[in-house]
């Protein structure tokens, strides 16, 4: 843990490469968090993605004194740490059920309201992808939003915007997006 | 600027708007050029409901031992769906289970009411992220006009509330049963059954009609059929008035959205909803989706296919469902292969031929007037449509088809088979036994008289049924042809017949022949008898009139004595004014004036002190002028600022007036408002067609010239009217 504190702190000093490492050991201690929290748990014991984004960013320890800049890169790699995280265990799920399922998800299979968080979290990867390059601000609010499960507070705190203007990216991305994910047949 | 950045200031601002009108307006001065952006735009704009809530369900974590357990695929497929959503949300005392579907602002779910009685039901929330003002309004008003619905066909609105954040839901009944169409080709229903359950739709969709509803996705899957009891045929009900809109509302956006299609199924849209500005839809727009039903219903499939349809981009689609005619649904099945056929046939317990047979004509002509291209041809009504399909039930003639003589004969025959086969068979016994029974002989005679009742009964029953027909096609000449014919009125009478007579009866006052008009309205005021209408009142002026007109005094006495009495504790101000009115189109005797005094007294009380209109003064001023008030009489007929002078109520009024002046010695006044008078009426008389409220109705512009003619008698004349109006004072 205290690695990342002193990433953090590097990347605030302007160091290029801390930027860099922060991700890769962001993403183990979500994992680790992650497994620690369900364990031993049963079926209907979910866990909030949005939840576990938190709870690390407060094991990091004195988080009022934490400058905006710190919350900003963590939450980022948090989110985009946390993207992963679900679709490799989306893909792992869809694996073990075996036969079918290695056809791939096509958002039209899908009768939407019962829609599996599973099949979701693979479909907005896929899209968010081809959205990255086309739009990489709007995928940039997709993965905040979506995978760190942030409020448009956060957001806008992280991104240094407006709520507002948060509000407006955010209802233009996931339609953007939602489209992509529909062309996609 | 890059593409998407300007698409996404676009997005945002067009969002910004309420008003489909203005967001249209918008897109198309800043895209002006640009047909793919807008394209682009408004295809954004139509899915941003959708998109949201999809986003709305976060991802969530599952432990990873569910998943792994024994290892086998029947362990592993369970936990994937525990994955699925959070615990199961509690919403006051409903518990929610599974996610049933979204349209319109709302999700709804499939929940389970604890209290106090235990059972499941529908309830239907307000989706995520849409809690503006004004959508909740919108909400509200959807959730009002439903409850507003009563009818066994139509899925009943339970309870109403709000979550404990603030998000309004309501509760529906849960109409377990499945697809009309599923359950009639499962149970193998013949034609006769599915019809009647197609009528019971449209009388629930006529329903909601009246109470200001269109429903705009009627489609197999929104009818669903549930098995009451075993054995009999199941109570189809309509479900998902979810997307329904009162009418007086405004749609924000174009196309709906079911279940991840975004446009409403396009198999049962009407062609203008798929048109470029949908959001002039009225009730026929569901009379056709009807109508696309009641095909699938014959044929086993919907006039236009679905998958092809919904392939094809909008303006394909669009081209389509405006241009491209179905086939009628025998010649449908006409072209398709043997074997399809025959299974169709079987499902419906018939073979090819016949069935080919049943749907060849009346049923054809029904299904093709309602999938008509252009709404003016359709039926008016869902009631319309409904009716039409019991007389094919009836073997009666279907007002979607031009009869013909034959055609009617043949049904004539067909309703009355029963009645024919028993006279066949006393006329056998006949020839048999000739020589020994004159008892039998006296029995035929009996037998050819009520037959020939019957079938005149039938007859003019029929006769009725068409005029009222020809006279809401608008060919009251024919109508009025066929009414001749009737001397008198049938054993049972109809509403249909009331309405026939009355617009004959108005045609033929338009055309000045008053005493055929009489004749009509006599058997109006006899239908009248069956029914209590404001407008009966009405009818009661039109005949009055006529009389007078007619010179048909002794008549108008009796009518007068018979309304007067009958409507003596009429406690509506307007009905008692017009039969008050009615009634003193000549001075009144004692016995009449008295029966009219508690008439009087409700009319008074219903006249407002200032600011009337002149149709309301008339009864008032026309009653104090005959009583010999004639002060108060002129005070009340005196014409008010702005108001119109060339309603045939202001000549009536100054008519009356000028006969009060006259009595107070004002006979240069009098003789002022005489000519006033005249000349509105002679202009009235010119122009006269059936009229209106304001303006007048024909009979307003008789009762109008009938006083003024008493008025110039009176002061050009030999004043023999003020007389009558002197015996009155006296008996008072």
């Amino acid at each position: 843990m205290s690695d990342i504190t002193i990433l953090l702190d590097a990347i605030g000093r302007g160091e290029e490469r801390a930027s860099a490492d922060l991700l890769p050991l962001v993403y183990d201690e979500l994992r680790r968090l992650a497994a620690n929290r369900m364990a031993g748990q049963s079926a209907g014991h979910t866990l909030q993605a949005t939840a576990l984004v938190h709870e690390a960013w407060l094991r990091l320890g004195k988080d009022e004194e934490k400058k905006w800049q710190d919350r900003s890169h963590f939450f980022r790699a948090a989110a985009q740490a946390m993207r992963q995280i679900l679709v490799d265990r989306a893909r792992q799920k869809l694996s073990l059920k075996g036969g079918a399922s290695a056809k791939r998800v096509s958002i039209d299979d899908i009768d939407l309201p019962h829609a599996d968080v599973d099949d979701r979290v693979l479909l907005v990867d896929e899209a968010l992808s081809r959205l990255e390059k086309e739009d990489p601000e709007s995928a940039r609010v997709v993965t905040l939003k979506f995978f760190g499960g942030l409020t448009n507070k956060e957001v806008a705190g992280i991104l240094g915007v407006t709520e507002r203007s948060v509000e407006r990216q955010w209802a233009y991305a996931r339609t953007c997006l939602f489209e992509m994910m529909h062309k996609e047949r | 600027m890059n593409s998407h950045e300007i698409e996404k200031a676009l997005f945002e601002a067009a969002r910004g708007f309420d008003d489909a009108e203005t967001q249209r307006a918008f897109l198309e001065q800043t895209c002006r050029e640009n047909d793919a952006l807008r394209t682009r735009i408004e295809r954004l704009l139509t899915v941003e409901s959708e998109a949201a809530d999809f986003f709305s369900v976060a991802p969530v974590l599952v432990p990873e031992e569910a998943e792994s357990g024994n290892g086998t695929q029947d362990n592993a497929s369970e936990p994937a769906r525990s994955s699925a959503e959070t615990a199961p949300a509690m919403v006051d005392r409903y518990r929610l289970l599974e996610r049933l579907g979204e349209g319109g602002c709302g999700v709804v779910y499939l929940a389970e009411q604890l209290t106090p009685v235990s059972r499941k039901v529908a309830l239907k929330v307000i989706r995520l992220g849409m809690d503006t003002e004004r959508v909740i309004a919108r909400f509200e008003l959807e959730r009002q006009a439903l409850a507003l619905m009563n009818h066994p066909n139509i899925a009943q609105v339970l309870d109403a509330g709000a979550t404990e954040s603030g998000r309004p839901y309501f509760v529906m009944e849960l109409v377990r049963g499945i697809k009309i169409t599923e359950y009639c080709e499962e149970r193998s229903l013949d034609i006769r059954s599915r019809l009647g359950l197609f009528v019971q739709l449209c009388l629930a969709i006529q329903h909601a009609h009246q109470k200001g509803i269109l429903h705009r996705d009627i489609k197999p899957s929104n009818v669903l059929v549930a098995e009451e009891e075993p054995g009999q045929i199941g109570i189809p009900k309509v479900i998902d008035f979810g997307i329904a809109k009162a009418i007086e509302g405004h749609p924000a956006t174009a196309t709906v959205s079911v279940r991840g299609q975004f446009i409403g199924t396009p198999a049962y849209m009407s062609p203008e909803q798929a048109g470029i500005n949908p959001h002039d839809i009225d009730t026929r727009s569901d009379i056709y989706s009807l109508g696309a039903v009641f095909y699938e219903l014959l044929t086993g499939r919907p006039p236009f296919d679905s998958e092809q349809l919904a392939n094809a981009a909008p303006d394909e689609m669009r081209r389509i469902l405006q241009n491209h005619e179905p086939l009628p649904p025998s010649r449908l099945l006409n072209s398709i292969g043997q074997n399809e056929l025959e299974a169709i046939a079987v499902r419906r317990q018939s073979d090819p031929s016949k069935l080919l047979a049943t749907l060849r004509g009346d049923l054809d002509w029904i299904v093709m007037k309602a999938l008509e291209k252009d709404r003016q041809r359709r039926y008016a009504s869902a009631s319309g449509l409904a009716a039409d399909v019991e007389r094919y039930l009836n073997n009666e003639p279907v007002s979607a088809r031009p009869p013909s003589r034959i055609y009617r004969l043949q049904k004539l025959v067909r309703r009355n088979r029963a009645t024919f086969a028993s006279i066949a068979a006393v006329s056998v016994a006949l020839i048999a036994g000739l020589s020994t029974s004159t008892w039998l002989f006296f029995k035929e005679r009996e037998v050819r008289r009520q037959q020939a009742l019957l079938l005149a009964e039938a007859e003019k029953n029929e006769k009725i049924t068409r005029a009222a027909f020809l006279a809401r096609e608008g060919k009251p000449g024919e109508a009025n042809a066929l009414l001749e014919q009737i001397y008198s009125l049938p054993q049972r009478p109809s509403l249909d017949g009331v309405s026939a007579f009355r617009a004959v009866g108005d045609w033929l006052a338009l055309q000045q022949k008053w005493q055929e008009a009489t004749r009509r309205f006599a058997f109006v005021m006899h239908l009248d008898e069956l029914d209590f209408w404001g407008s009966v009142t009405i009818d009661y002026q039109a005949y009055a009139v006529l009389l007078v007109e007619t010179g048909d005094l002794s008549t108008y006495a009796h009518f007068c004595r018979a309304s007067a009495a009958r409507y003596s504790k009429e406690t509506n101000g307007d009905a008692a004014s017009r039969i008050l009115k009615s009634c003193l189109l000549r001075p009144p005797d004692a016995a009449l004036s008295t029966l009219l005094q508690p008439l009087a007294k409700a009319a008074e009380n219903a006249f407002p002190k200032s600011g009337s209109k002149p149709w309301a003064a008339i009864p008032v001023s026309l009653w104090r002028y005959r009583c010999g008030d004639y002060r108060s009489a002129a005070e009340v007929a005196l014409p008010k600022e702005g108001q119109s002078d060339t309603s045939a109520a202001t000549a009536t009024n100054c008519a009356i007036l000028a006969m009060a002046l006259f009595h107070e010695g004002k006979v240069e006044e009098a003789r002022g408002n005489v000519a006033r008078a005249q000349k509105i009426v002679d202009a009235g008389f010119a122009r006269l067609n059936v009229g209106n409220g304001s303006q007048g109705y024909w009979f307003d512009w008789l009762f109008a010239r009938e006083l003024l003619r008493e008025a110039t008698a009176m002061i050009e004349g030999n004043g023999s009217q003020g007389k009558a109006t002197e015996e009155l004072q006296k008996v008072r």
